[in-house]
């Protein structure tokens, strides 16, 4: 995907100013949010559990050779074809190099972040290979021309009005206005694409080294569709993705489902372990999986090497302030909210996404609900760490935290500051003690907001005058 | 597609950077891999949740949470019966595919026209056993196979599972447990089922029956 | 027993009747308490906005501030968070402050947290005539633990009723610089706080740390409510919610 997180202050201007954003994103504080908190009130143990998911995945992360190897091995074993792919442009080439061994002219795509950052999809139609993307999200997604702005929902900025526009204008059938209908009439739609499409594209959720398989969650049944009904089956994933067991797998999905959508389970969690078999009546002939770095070895050996335990259930988006008020497209690229503003940075590099880290009230709400205990307001103050001592930031910025500092470490001069400060405050203040307008960068306070005006004198003139008696 | 020289050369590339991020700069050695081989075969389960409810009870719980709907037959023989007044009752589509296991069940005298056959997408309803049920969550786990066909589970709207009870897990871990015991192997794919197939993208409003089936029946079988 | 008093930069310039009234609670309570008179900023503004060598330069002043003290107590989660929760890795670069980082943060309080979990006190001074709600502030609540303390301390105040908005956890939208950097994002947060705290019709909403403090009551005031009263929890247990400065 085009990387666009230079412009993260002028969309997400355009995101507070659109109404039908504000009611699409209205429904995220009150179905994910509260529903998360009854779904995980159902385990006795969730913190246990989310400690231990933790350590499973730094130590899946401590062992990523042995694990990738050991994978490898165990899926080729089974008949998997299995590849490594250095860049997304890398395994963009190789996804279409099989298609075209295989004679494929139709895939069906069950949604793939990765999928997302390489721009698969683009690049295997401009190879000659018709793509349909199969979440009913992404359908929307795709068929209005748009990006995703959220990782388990990706149409979530988009009203059911808007969709049924879509739908009427592509589909060419009556418009429907009813949610149900709409996702009736998508099902209609796509279903003879699966039927008739060569190829089944896939991410993975995890890649389980122990036996070879890749394994995907889906609620919606296109995930087990892509990778039963097509001959060829591709399943890309990042190399982060592995983890040493099925039992490993299965206790984290308590977390991951509760997590993403607030469910005990999701509907389908498909667990593929090589092509057909002998005798098998369906599945594909063809089982390729794609190991992709992409910039994700660098972040192994980086200070942000915890953000690579994300198991993308969102849950950090959802909770947090900013993203329940702009919405996922400012963030510019695949991953948007708090995972985000660290991965972006550190797959596209610091300078490419200078806001991102910035753009965050560090409340620490995502890190609290990461299931896997993603410090993320501290990798994106090390972010900011970065950018401070490369001159990224803003001569004023730089220049008022060295005054700040300079001043703060100088008691005497600070009181005289301060004191000074407390004065002409309470003047601006006027006689209601609210400052309608301050000058310079503290104006963009005052343009929404009143600044309380100090009470006049600092408490260490008072205190001293106090202590005089 | 070739695998030549580049990409072989890209595993390797991986796997030095890997190792140069983990600060090792060299794969781990015999005896540690042998070490991690060891540990890998012995499927530490992570902390599990209170799982001291009743089997059955708890699966029929979670049925009905999932929209899964729940009915009884003393036996197998039992079974169209409870089938029939399933479809009857939702006037649904009387004729479709089962996994042959089921294929000599008394379909017929029912009023039902199940054939033992791999399903079409014109099927509109699909039988199937299970390889188990994991009673914590409310799941089918189905294997792949030659004789039990994926696609029955997943093109018809309708579903209809005949769970025995004593094929009732508590946990997905005791269903690969299971899976060890009984297999030499693992399928080409096992899939976790938990009622009929859901989307909420659209205004994050829950709409059952999108790709795979709309409804899903399970008919429990006693022993 | 002897307690240090941490003001904060934002009490001692905007609303120093908030550190006299920690004063007075500490007091009343039976404390020896001191205030250094050379205390400034604790560095998390630095801190925040990457600016490293700033925020550790103030941070080993802090570290220094305090010795002769049993206990330092903070009527900020904010600043207390600071020192807790991030002092040990500011300052991990620094091995000879190793053994003040721990001395330190092993006495560094709260003030709610503080006056209920050490000092056990069972009355406050004040009174207060009216209905409140409480915002929990995001690094008291999830650095320091501060959600129970203040609402049992609030119990204790006669003639006040508490009465919970719908998500009192809920970030206010002030996060430092963030309110600047990004204030028309910061307001639009504070919006959902501001509509949450009007509609339990409540006098006012009480909270602990003067950043969220000066960010509600200022979009209130401009969103045109001048009747609900924004306070912190220290003026109200002092009973000095009446006074000026």
């Amino acid at each position: 995907m085009e990387l666009r997180a230079r412009s993260f202050r002028q969309r997400a201007a355009e995101s507070l100013a659109n109404p039908h954003l504000r009611k699409a994103l209205s429904n995220l504080r009150s179905r994910m949010v509260v529903g998360r908190v009854a779904s995980v009130g159902e385990l006795d143990n969730f913190e246990d559990i989310r400690e231990a998911a933790r350590q499973v995945r730094d130590n899946a992360l401590e062992h990523l050779d042995f694990l990738l190897e050991e994978f490898e091995r165990n899926a080729s074993a089974r008949g998997a074809r299995v590849h490594w792919a250095e860049t997304s442009e890398d395994m963009n080439r190789i996804v279409l190099e099989i298609a075209r061994a295989a004679g494929v002219r139709k895939a069906i795509k069950s949604k793939s972040m990765l999928g997302e950052e390489s721009g698969l999809n683009k690049y295997l139609q401009a190879g000659g290979v018709e793509v349909r993307e199969t979440d009913l999200g992404e359908y929307i997604i795709e068929q209005s021309g748009d990006t995703p702005s959220h990782i388990i929902a990706p149409a979530i900025h988009r009203t059911k009005d808007e969709v049924a526009d879509l739908f009427e204008q592509r589909h060419g059938r009556a418009r429907k206005t009813d949610i149900s209908e709409l996702t009736r009439e998508a099902r209609e739609m796509l279903r003879p694409h699966f039927l008739t499409a060569d190829m089944g594209i896939t991410g993975a959720n995890f890649l389980v080294a122990e036996t070879g398989t890749t394994m995907i969650v889906t609620n919606e049944g296109n995930g087990r569709m892509s990778t039963t009904m097509p001959r060829v089956h591709v399943a890309i994933a990042g190399i982060e993705k592995v983890l040493p067991t099925l039992e490993d797998v299965s206790f984290i999905l308590r977390l991951l489902t509760r997590s993403a959508t607030a469910q005990s389970i999701s509907n389908y969690l498909s667990f593929t372990t090589g092509p057909k078999q002998a005798g098998d009546t369906d599945g594909p002939e063809e089982f390729h999986i794609v190991i992709v770095d992409s910039g994700r070895t660098r972040v192994l050996g980086s200070e942000l090497r915890e953000a690579l335990r994300c198991i993308r259930c969102g849950a950090c988006m959802n909770h947090c302030p900013v993203y329940q008020n702009v919405g996922g497209h400012p963030y510019g690229w695949v991953y948007p909210g708090p995972i985000g503003s660290v991965l972006t940075p550190a797959y596209a590099g610091v300078e490419n996404a200078l806001d991102l880290p910035h753009a965050a009230t560090m409340c620490n709400q995502c890190g609290v609900v990461c299931p896997v205990k993603i410090p993320l307001p501290d990798l994106m103050r090390k972010l900011r760490e970065r950018q401070f001592e490369r001159d990224l930031r803003p001569w004023s910025e730089r220049t008022g935290l060295k005054l700040w500092a300079w001043a703060a470490t100088r008691p005497a001069v600070y009181a005289a500051l301060t004191r000074i400060a407390a004065r002409v405050g309470r003047a601006m203040g006027g006689r209601d003690g609210a400052i309608r307008s301050l000058p310079g960068g503290a104006g963009a306070w005052t343009a929404q907001r009143d600044m309380p005006a100090p009470a006049g004198r600092t408490f260490r003139e008072l205190y001293a005058a106090r202590k005089r008696g | 597609m070739n695998p030549g020289e580049p990409v072989m050369s890209a595993r390797d590339n991986i796997l030095a950077r890997i190792r140069t991020a983990l600060g090792r700069n060299e794969p781990l050695d015999a005896q540690q891999s042998a070490d991690m081989r060891t540990k890998l075969r012995m499927h530490p389960r992570g902390p599990q949740p209170d799982m001291s409810w009743d089997l059955l009870e708890r699966f029929r719980e979670r049925c009905t949470i999932l929209s899964t709907t729940v009915d009884e037959a003393v036996n197998l023989g039992e079974v169209p019966a409870a089938v029939a007044r399933y479809l009857s009752e939702r006037q649904l589509p009387v004729a479709g595919a089962c996994w042959p296991e089921f294929g000599a069940l008394p379909w017929s005298p029912a009023g039902l026209g199940i054939e033992a056959r791999a399903v079409t997408g014109d099927d509109r309803l699909g039988i199937t056993g299970t390889f188990c049920a994991v009673a914590e969550t409310g799941t089918l786990m189905l294997l792949s196979g030659p004789d039990t066909h994926p696609a029955t589970s997943l093109l018809p709207e309708t579903h209809i599972a005949i769970v025995p009870v004593s094929r009732l897990v508590r946990s997905m871990e005791d269903g690969w447990d299971l899976l060890r015991r009984e297999k030499e192997r693992l399928p080409r794919q096992v899939a976790f089922v938990s009622g009929p197939s859901r989307t909420a993208d659209i205004e994050l409003t829950l709409v059952l029956g999108i790709h795979g089936p709309t409804r899903v029946h399970v008919v429990l079988v006693g022993d | 027993m002897r307690v240090g008093l941490f003001v904060t930069c934002l009490v001692d310039l905007m609303r120093p009747r908030i550190g006299f009234a920690a004063l007075e609670l500490l007091e009343s309570a039976g404390c020896e308490v001191v205030v250094p008179a050379s205390q400034t900023c604790c560095g998390q503004p630095g801190y925040n906005s990457g600016d490293r060598a700033s925020a550790q330069a103030l941070a080993r002043k802090v570290l220094g501030e305090f010795k002769d003290c049993d206990y330092v107590v903070i009527p900020s989660g904010s600043c207390s968070g600071m020192i807790k929760a991030h002092y040990p890795e500011l300052l991990s670069d620094v091995p000879q402050a190793r053994a003040d980082v721990e001395w330190l943060i092993a006495r560094t309080w709260e003030l709610t947290d503080f006056l209920v979990n050490v000092l056990r006190i069972e009355q406050v001074p004040g009174t207060f005539q009216g209905t409140v709600t409480y915002h929990d502030s995001c690094s008291g609540l999830r650095e320091m633990g501060v959600k129970s303390q203040p609402r049992a301390l609030l119990a204790k105040v006669p003639g006040l009723v508490l009465e919970e908005m719908s998500t009192p956890e809920q970030c206010c939208g002030f996060g430092g610089t963030f309110s600047v950097k990004f204030g028309d994002i910061s307001a639009r947060i504070c919006d959902q706080k501001c509509d949450d705290v009007q509609s339990t019709g409540t006098d006012a909403v009480v909270l602990g740390d003067l950043g969220c403090m000066l960010n509600i009551e200022g979009r209130m005031r401009r969103r045109g409510d001048v009747r609900t009263r924004v306070l912190h929890v220290a003026e109200v247990l002092a009973g000095t919610t009446g006074e000026e400065g």
